[in-house]
């Protein structure tokens, strides 16, 4: 892969996708029911977001 | 002086028959590989589309002429991917560029990527000794 196909995305978008890779790897590994897993991908999903945004609120003041 | 009362009938009980222990550890049997390669398979989907988006996003694969400390962890994080890091060695021609957040984030995908891997295969050891997993 090249230069030019290299992929162009934004940081909400970066963690968005990693949020969701790592949530749902995470359910695979740490749940063996469906039902189970799919609470702990959208629960664990939604906490990575959660802290994600409130990291990058707490760090505003300090970024200028 | 009431009157005896009768045994309730339960239909469903007396129509279906009940499960023979070979059907029961049968389920389970199905039950246990159908979730152990969907685990599997799903760890693999997920370390390699991390590994195809790092590179892609032209995120660091640190090679062995690491120069510090720091260098080192992040080759042996890219080490973890397994085959995958020569996936992405291969992938990533243009060289790395984390002059932007982009090539940053990409750094980090690698690297999560291998961590995940080697936690997946510590399930699995663990699985395969016996231990619930």
């Amino acid at each position: 892969m090249n230069a030019g196909m290299g992929f162009k995305l934004s940081h909400l978008q970066s963690m968005l996708l990693f949020a969701l890779l790592i949530s749902i790897a995470f359910g695979f590994l740490s749940r063996r029911q469906p039902i189970e897993r799919v609470k702990y991908i959208v629960s664990s999903l939604l906490l990575f977001l959660l802290i994600g945004v409130g990291i990058g609120w707490a760090m505003y003041p300090f970024s200028r | 002086m009431t009157a005896p009362i009768a045994p309730r009938q339960d239909s469903a009980r007396e129509t279906t028959a009940p499960e023979t222990p070979s059907q029961d550890s049968r389920r389970e049997t199905m039950a246990y590989v159908i979730g152990v390669w969907g685990r599997a398979a799903m760890c693999f989907l997920t370390v390699g589309t991390l590994v195809i988006l790092g590179a892609g996003m032209r995120g660091n694969v640190f090679s062995s002429a690491a120069n510090d400390a720091f260098d080192w962890l992040g080759y042996l994080a890219d080490l973890g991917t397994g085959t995958f890091y020569l996936v992405a060695r291969s992938l990533e021609t243009g060289g790395p560029d984390v002059s932007h957040a982009g090539g940053d984030y990409g750094t980090r995908f690698l690297a999560t990527a291998g961590v995940l891997n080697l936690l997946s295969a510590l399930h699995a050891y663990e699985a395969a000794r016996g231990r619930k997993a």
